[in-house]
C-alpha cells in the first residue's frame, strides 16, 4: 500500500476518532474524564443484588456460548476425522504419491534371418521443465545452443500433448557438444534436463518401408479407443509411442513393451522425497518376419530401376512386387514403389515432410501399391480364365480357335464393332495353351462369349476367378488391403444404378465378359491377389493365407517362442490334365513367346512358368505391366510377381523385377542384356 | 476528579469492596476461597490446562521444525515461551487492580501501539498480516497482539466504573465509541484482529451490563453494516470497501471446491490434512499434508491442520478439552470474584482465547472465514505467544489479588 494513502488514512481515523469522542462524550452533563480514581462508581442506581444478577447471568451465557463454540468444533472435527477420514485420507494420499513411467524400449522386427530390419537407439533428448519457459533468456540460450528458433523452444515447452508432465521434451538427438554445454552449465540451464531414451532406427534404411511401417506418438482416437477397451487392448498414456502402419501396427500387442512404473513420494513442489514400488520397463518383444531381406533388397532395388527409368518421361509412374513362398504362403519380398523412409517419423514428423509424403506430385510414397494398389490385371489372368473354360465346358484341351487380328461378336470380320487382339496381324489357327503363350486375345474373346450363352453358369469365369481369391482380401497380416474387383452382372446394375444410368447402361453386355475374360474392363486386383492366384496354380490345390509374420522370437537365443499358424484359404481342385495344359502354355510364355525374352531365363538353372499381361487402365493414361511367376516348374515353390503403372508393356517392364528377384533367390543374376520384345 | 469519593461506607461492589478491604474491614462472605500455602497463589484449575498446551505446542512446533528448515526456528519458539512465562510471572506478581483506574492511559496507550505500524519507518511487512508489523532496532513484532491485553484491560476500566450495570443510553454509546476507535486503527493493517479485538471487547460490554435491547440493537446494525460492506464490495460500480481479495478470503470457506482461488486450495489441503488424520492421527512428523508443503503457513494460521493430521481426532478432542477447561476456568473464576474490574478482565481473556481458537480451528475445518488469526500457545510466532502467556498471568493475578490489598 502507497505510504501516503496510509498516512491519509491514518489521519482520517484519527479524525473520526476524535469526532466520536467529542460527541460521545462531549454531551454529558458533567465534564467526560475516564479515570473515577476509585470514587464511587457511575452508576448508581439500582441495588447490589440486580446488578450482581445481571452480571451472573450475562457470565452464564459467557459460559453457554463458550460451550457452544466447542461443541460445534467438535462436531465438525467427528465428521471430518471420524466420518469421512477414509476420502480425505485417499485425497491426501494421492497428493503425497506420483507415478513415473519409464517408455519400455519397442521389440526389434528381424527378417526370416535374424537380420535386423527396425531396431531401436539411444537417443540423447532434452527435455524442460515446463516454467523454464517463463525464463525469456534462458529459453534464447537454449534455442542458441540447439539451433532452434526461440518461438519453436517456446512452442515445445508449450506443448501439452505429451500430457501435463513436468517435463516437456524441447529436442530429441541432440549432439554430444549440446549435452556436454547443458552438462557443464547448470546454472546456466535451471530445469533442463538431457534424457536417454531409445528411439526407433533402420539399420537397412528404408527396405520393406512399407511392410515395417512406422510408429509415432498415439493419436487421441487411439487413446480413447484404449480407454473404452475392455481391458484385454494396451492401456496406452499419453506420449506413447506406437504402430501407426504397416507390421508395426499389426503387431503392436507384440512389439509394444510394458512400461515401467515407479510409485514415487512427492512434496508440494513435485519433488521427488522417498521411492515407493517400481515395476521395471519391460522392452517389446522382437517379431520375426518372413521377409527375407537380400530378397526384398533386390525387389526393391530391380523396381525403382525399373520405374525411375520410366518416370524419367512425362508421366509418373509406380510398381510392385511381391514374393510369396507358394508350399506355406510366407512373403519373402513385398516392394512397393516410389517408397518412403520411415526414419523421418522418429521423434515426430515435420509439417513439411509430411506435406511431401502426401503430395500427388511425389505420386504417394506412403501407399503400398502390393496390397492396395488395384489395377486390371490384364493378360495374366489368362490362365484363370482358360481353368474356368475348362471346367465349364467351354472349351476343351482339343479346342481351337483362328484368330485374324480382329474380332467381332457376329464372326463376320466386315463388322465394323469388333475387337482387336493385341498382335494385330493375328495369331492364326491357335489352340487354349498357344492362347496362353502367346496371350491371344482372340481364342479369350471366345471364351467370353461362350460364358455369355452358357446357360448352365453365364457366371463361371467370375466364379472361378472367385476361387482363385480376387475380388476378396487375401487376409494377409497387414492393415490396408484393398479387396479389388471382380465384376459381374448384379454388381454392374447396382453400381450403375446408384450413378444414375439407365436400366440399358447398367445391364450386363456380352463385350464384357470378352473384356474381364482379358482381364480389363472393370476388373481390379492386387499384385498380393495376383501372387496368392498363381501359388494355387503353382500347387494345384492348397492355398495358403499369405502373410509376414514368422514369429515371435523368444528372449533367449534364436528360437522362436510363438510362431504364425499357417493356414489354406481353400483347396482348388482343377482336373490334372488342365492343369499340365495351362502349365505347358505358362512354360510357353518363358520360353517360346519372343527369342528375346527367353534369353533372359534360359541363363536361370530352373524352369519358370510365368504370364506376361499388359492391361489398359480406364483411369489413367498408361498402361500396367504385369508379370507373373512361378519355379521351380516341377516342384513349385517360390511365385513371384510385379506389376508396373505406367508401363508400356509387362514384358519390357515388369519381367524384369521379376527376373532380378529369381536372381536373388538363385543367385543367377539375369546376364541378358537383350532387349524384352513388346509382347503381351 | 469531577466526582469525590464518597466514602468506604457507601462503596458497593468492585472497586468499592477494595475500598473495603483498604479501610480494613473482613471480606462480606467473598466467595472466593481458594487453597492457601505455597499453590494458593497460583489458580491451577486454569495454569494446568495453558501450561498442557504450551507443552503440545512444542512437540507440534518441533514436528514443524524438523521438516520446515528455514521456515521454522525451533530455539526462537522456545525463547518466546520463555519470555512469555517471564511476562507472565511479572504480570502474575503486578496488582492488576492499578489497572482500573489508568483507564485514559490505557486508551492512549491502545491507540499508540495499534498507530505503530502505521508510521512511516517503523512498519515493515511481514507475514499474512501484511502492514501488521513493527521494527525497533533489533525488535520485530506485531503490536496488534500485546494490544489486544490492553484493550481488553482498556474496556474492563471503563465498563467497571458502571458497576455492573448501564442505565443510560449515552452511557453505552460512550463505551462503543471507546472501542470504536482502537478498532478502526487496527482494520487498516489487520481486518482479521481488529475483529477478534472487536468481539472481546464486545463481550466485555455486554457482560458489564449493557440493556439486552440495546445490545440486539447493536447487532442488527452491525450486521447490517456488514452486509452491506459485503454486497457494495461485490457489486460492480458500488464503492468496493474490501478489496477482491479481501472479499474473497471472507466467502470462500462456504463453497470452497467451486472456487479456484489460492485461498481456497489452501483452505482444501487443510481439510484434507485434518481429515486425512482419521481417529488416531499418522503420528508425530508423518504429516505428508502439512509437512510436505501441500498446506500453506503450517507452522502459523494452519497451525492446527499441521497438529490434527499428526495426532487424529484424538489429538484434536484432547487439545480442545484443554482449551475449554481454561476458558471455562476462567468464566467460572469471573463467577466468583467479586469486584465488576475482576470480573470483566477475566471475561475479556475468556473471550479472547474464545474466539481465537474459533476463528484459527474454524478456518481449518471450514467453518470460519479465513484470516491470520494465532492459535493460542500453539502458533509460531513470539508476539502472540508472549502476549497469550502474559494474558495467562493476568488471570493468575486475578487469582493472586483475590482477596488482598494492592
Amino acid at each position: 500500500m502507497d505510504l501516503s494513502v496510509v498516512i491519509v488514512i491514518v489521519c482520517a481515523v484519527l479524525a473520526v476518532a476524535l469526532i466520536v469522542v467529542f460527541i460521545v462524550f462531549g454531551r454529558s452533563e458533567a465534564a467526560f474524564t475516564f479515570d473515577i480514581g476509585g470514587s464511587a462508581p457511575r452508576a448508581s442506581g439500582g441495588s447490589d443484588s440486580s446488578s450482581d444478577k445481571t452480571l451472573s447471568s450475562r457470565l452464564v451465557g459467557l459460559s453457554v456460548a463458550v460451550g457452544a463454540i466447542f461443541a460445534a468444533l467438535f462436531a465438525r472435527l467427528w465428521s471430518m476425522q471420524l466420518v469421512s477420514a477414509d476420502e480425505y485420507a485417499e485425497r491426501a494420499e494421492s497428493n503425497r504419491t506420483s507415478t513415473v513411467y519409464t517408455q519400455a524400449p519397442r521389440g526389434r522386427i528381424l527378417d526370416r534371418n535374424g537380420k535386423e530390419i527396425v531396431t531401436n537407439r539411444a537417443s540423447l533428448t532434452v527435455s524442460a521443465q515446463s516454467d523454464v519457459v517463463d525464463d525469456e533468456v534462458e529459453v534464447q540460450l537454449l534455442a542458441n545452443l540447439i539451433g532452434m528458433p526461440a518461438q519453436a523452444v517456446r512452442r515445445k515447452l508449450q506443448d501439452t500433448s505429451a500430457g501435463y508432465q513436468s517435463l516437456r521434451t524441447v529436442s530429441v538427438d541432440v549432439s554430444r557438444r549440446v549435452v556436454a554445454y547443458i552438462g557443464e552449465h547448470p546454472d546456466v540451464f535451471p530445469g533442463v534436463t538431457i534424457e536417454e531414451r531409445t528411439q526407433r532406427s533402420y539399420p537397412l534404411g528404408s527396405l520393406a518401408a512399407h511392410v515395417v511401417g512406422y510408429t509415432g506418438t498415439v493419436t487421441a482416437e487411439q487413446l480413447e479407443s484404449s480407454a473404452s477397451g475392455d481391458g484385454t487392448q494396451i492401456g496406452y498414456r499419453s506420449g506413447d509411442v506406437v504402430g501407426q502402419t504397416g507390421i508395426e501396427l499389426q503387431y503392436e500387442s507384440v512389439l509394444q513393451g510394458v512400461r515401467g512404473e515407479q510409485l514415487v513420494y512427492v512434496n508440494a513442489h513435485g519433488d521427488v522425497v522417498g521411492l515407493s514400488t517400481t515395476i521395471e520397463p519391460q522392452r517389446g518383444s522382437d517379431l520375426v518376419l518372413t521377409i527375407d531381406a537380400d530378397i526384398q533388397a533386390a525387389a526393391e532395388a530391380s523396381l525403382k530401376r525399373i520405374v525411375d527409368d520410366l518416370a524419367s518421361e512425362e508421366k509418373p509412374a509406380s510398381g510392385s512386387a511381391v514374393a510369396i513362398d507358394c508350399t506355406n504362403g510366407e512373403i519373402l519380398a513385398m516392394a512397393s514403389y516410389p517408397t518412403f523412409s520411415p526414419s523421418v517419423f522418429v521423434g515426430g514428423i515435420s509439417a513439411s515432410d509430411w506435406e511431401d509424403l502426401q503430395a500427388e506430385s511425389a505420386n504417394y510414397p506412403m501407399l503400398n501399391r502390393a496390397i492396395a494398389g488395384q489395377y486390371p490385371p490384364g493378360s495374366v489372368i489368362k490362365p484363370l480364365t482358360a481353368f474356368a473354360a475348362l471346367d465349364n465346358g467351354i472349351a476343351t484341351p482339343s479346342s481351337s480357335w483362328v484368330c485374324t487380328g480382329w474380332w467381332t461378336w457376329s464372326g463376320n470380320q466386315s463388322d465394323q464393332a469388333g475387337m482387336k487382339c493385341w498382335q494385330e496381324s493375328g495369331h492364326g489357327g491357335i489352340n487354349l495353351a498357344d492362347g496362353i503363350t502367346f496371350s491371344c486375345d482372340v481364342v479369350f474373346y471366345e471364351i467370353g462369349k461362350g460364358f455369355y450363352y452358357s446357360k448352365d453358369n453365364p457366371e463361371g469365369m467370375q466364379e472361378t476367378f472367385r476361387e482363385y481369391g480376387l475380388g476378396q482380401k487375401t487376409g494377409v497380416d497387414l492393415p490396408g488391403e484393398e479387396a479389388g474387383r471382380v465384376p459381374d452382372a448384379a454388381w454392374k446394375w447396382e453400381y450403375f444404378k446408384s450413378l444414375g444410368y439407365s436400366d440399358e447402361d447398367a445391364t450386363w453386355q456380352g463385350g464384357e465378359n470378352c473384356n474381364i475374360a482379358i482381364g480389363q474392363g472393370d476388373m481390379l486386383v492386387t499384385s498380393l491377389q495376383m501372387a496368392a492366384a498363381y501359388c494355387s496354380i503353382a500347387t494345384g490345390g492348397p492355398m495358403w493365407r499369405p502373410h509376414l509374420m514368422r514369429g515371435v522370437r523368444a528372449r533367449i537365443g534364436d528360437g522362436l517362442v510363438s510362431e504364425y499358424r499357417c493356414e489354406t484359404l481353400r483347396d482348388i481342385e482343377e482336373d490334372e490334365t488342365y492343369r499340365q495344359l495351362v502349365d505347358s502354355g505358362l512354360e510357353g510364355v518363358t520360353y517360346r513367346e519372343s527369342a528375346s525374352q527367353a534369353s533372359h531365363w534360359t541363363n536361370l538353372d530352373v524352369t519358370v512358368l510365368s504370364k506376361t499381361g499388359t492391361a489398359e487402365q480406364q483411369s489413367s493414361e498408361g498402361n500396367v505391366g504385369w508379370f507373373c511367376s512361378f519355379a521351380p516348374a516341377e516342384d513349385p515353390k517360390y511365385v513371384v510377381c510385379a506389376n508396373v503403372d505406367g508401363a508400356d508393356w509387362g514384358a519390357t517392364t515388369a519381367m524384369y523385377v521379376v527376373r532380378d528377384i529369381y536372381g536373388q533367390i538363385y543367385g543367377q543374376p539375369d546376364t541378358s542384356t537383350a532387349a524384352s520384345e513388346s509382347a503381351d | 476528579m469531577a466526582r469525590e469519593m464518597t466514602g468506604p461506607g457507601t462503596a458497593r461492589g468492585g472497586i468499592s469492596s477494595i475500598a473495603q478491604r483498604v479501610a480494613g474491614q473482613p471480606s462480606q462472605g467473598g466467595k472466593v476461597g481458594g487453597r492457601q500455602g505455597p499453590l494458593g497463589r497460583v489458580y491451577l484449575s486454569q495454569l494446568i490446562p495453558a501450561l498442557l498446551i504450551v507443552l503440545i505446542g512444542v512437540i507440534n512446533m518441533w514436528s514443524c521444525a524438523l521438516a520446515l528448515e528455514g521456515e521454522v526456528n525451533f530455539t526462537s519458539h522456545l525463547a518466546g515461551i520463555a519470555l512469555g512465562f517471564a511476562a507472565a510471572v511479572v504480570v502474575w506478581r503486578y496488582d492488576y487492580r492499578n489497572l482500573s483506574n489508568l483507564t485514559t492511559a490505557l486508551f492512549v496507550l491502545s491507540c499508540v501501539m495499534l498507530a505503530l505500524p502505521l508510521v512511516p519507518g517503523l512498519g515493515v511487512e511481514g507475514g499474512l498480516g501484511g502492514l501488521g508489523w513493527v521494527r525497533i532496532g533489533p525488535l520485530r513484532f506485531q503490536p496488534s497482539e500485546p494490544s489486544k491485553l490492553v484493550v481488553i484491560a482498556l474496556m474492563a476500566s471503563a465498563c467497571a466504573q458502571y458497576n455492573g450495570k448501564i442505565e443510560t443510553f449515552a452511557d453505552y454509546a460512550r463505551l462503543c465509541g471507546t472501542l470504536l476507535v482502537p478498532l478502526l486503527l487496527i482494520m487498516v493493517t489487520d481486518l482479521g484482529t481488529g475483529l477478534m479485538i472487536f468481539f472481546t471487547g464486545a463481550t466485555i460490554i455486554i457482560c458489564s451490563g449493557a440493556p439486552r435491547t440495546w445490545v440486539l440493537a447493536t447487532i442488527a446494525l452491525i450486521v447490517g453494516v456488514s452486509a452491506l460492506v459485503v454486497i457494495t464490495s461485490s457489486i460492480d460500480g458500488l464503492p468496493h470497501i474490501l478489496k477482491p481479495y479481501q472479499l474473497t478470503r471472507l466467502t470462500v470457506f462456504l463453497d470452497p471446491e467451486g472456487s479456484s482461488s489460492e485461498d481456497a486450495y489452501n483452505l482444501i489441503q487443510a481439510m484434507i490434512a485434518i481429515g486425512s488424520g482419521g481417529l488416531l492421527g499418522k503420528g508425530f512428523g508423518n504429516a505428508s499434508q502439512s509437512l510436505l508443503g501441500f498446506v500453506p503457513e503450517s507452522q502459523t494460521d494452519f497451525i492446527f491442520a499441521t497438529y490434527a493430521e499428526q495426532f487424529g481426532f484424538v489429538g484434536s478432542v484432547l487439545l480442545l478439552a484443554l482449551y475449554a477447561w481454561m476458558i471455562l476456568a476462567t468464566v467460572f473464576l469471573a463467577m466468583r470474584v467479586e469486584s465488576t474490574f475482576s470480573k470483566l478482565v477475566l471475561v475479556g481473556c475468556a473471550a479472547m482465547w474464545t474466539f481465537q481458537v474459533l476463528e484459527s480451528v474454524g478456518m481449518c475445518i471450514g467453518i470460519m472465514p479465513i484470516t491470520g488469526i494465532p492459535l493460542p500457545f500453539m502458533t509460531y510466532g513470539s508476539s502472540s505467544m508472549v502476549t497469550q502467556l502474559a494474558a495467562v498471568g493476568l488471570v493468575q493475578s486475578v487469582w493472586r489479588h483475590r482477596q488482598k490489598v494492592a
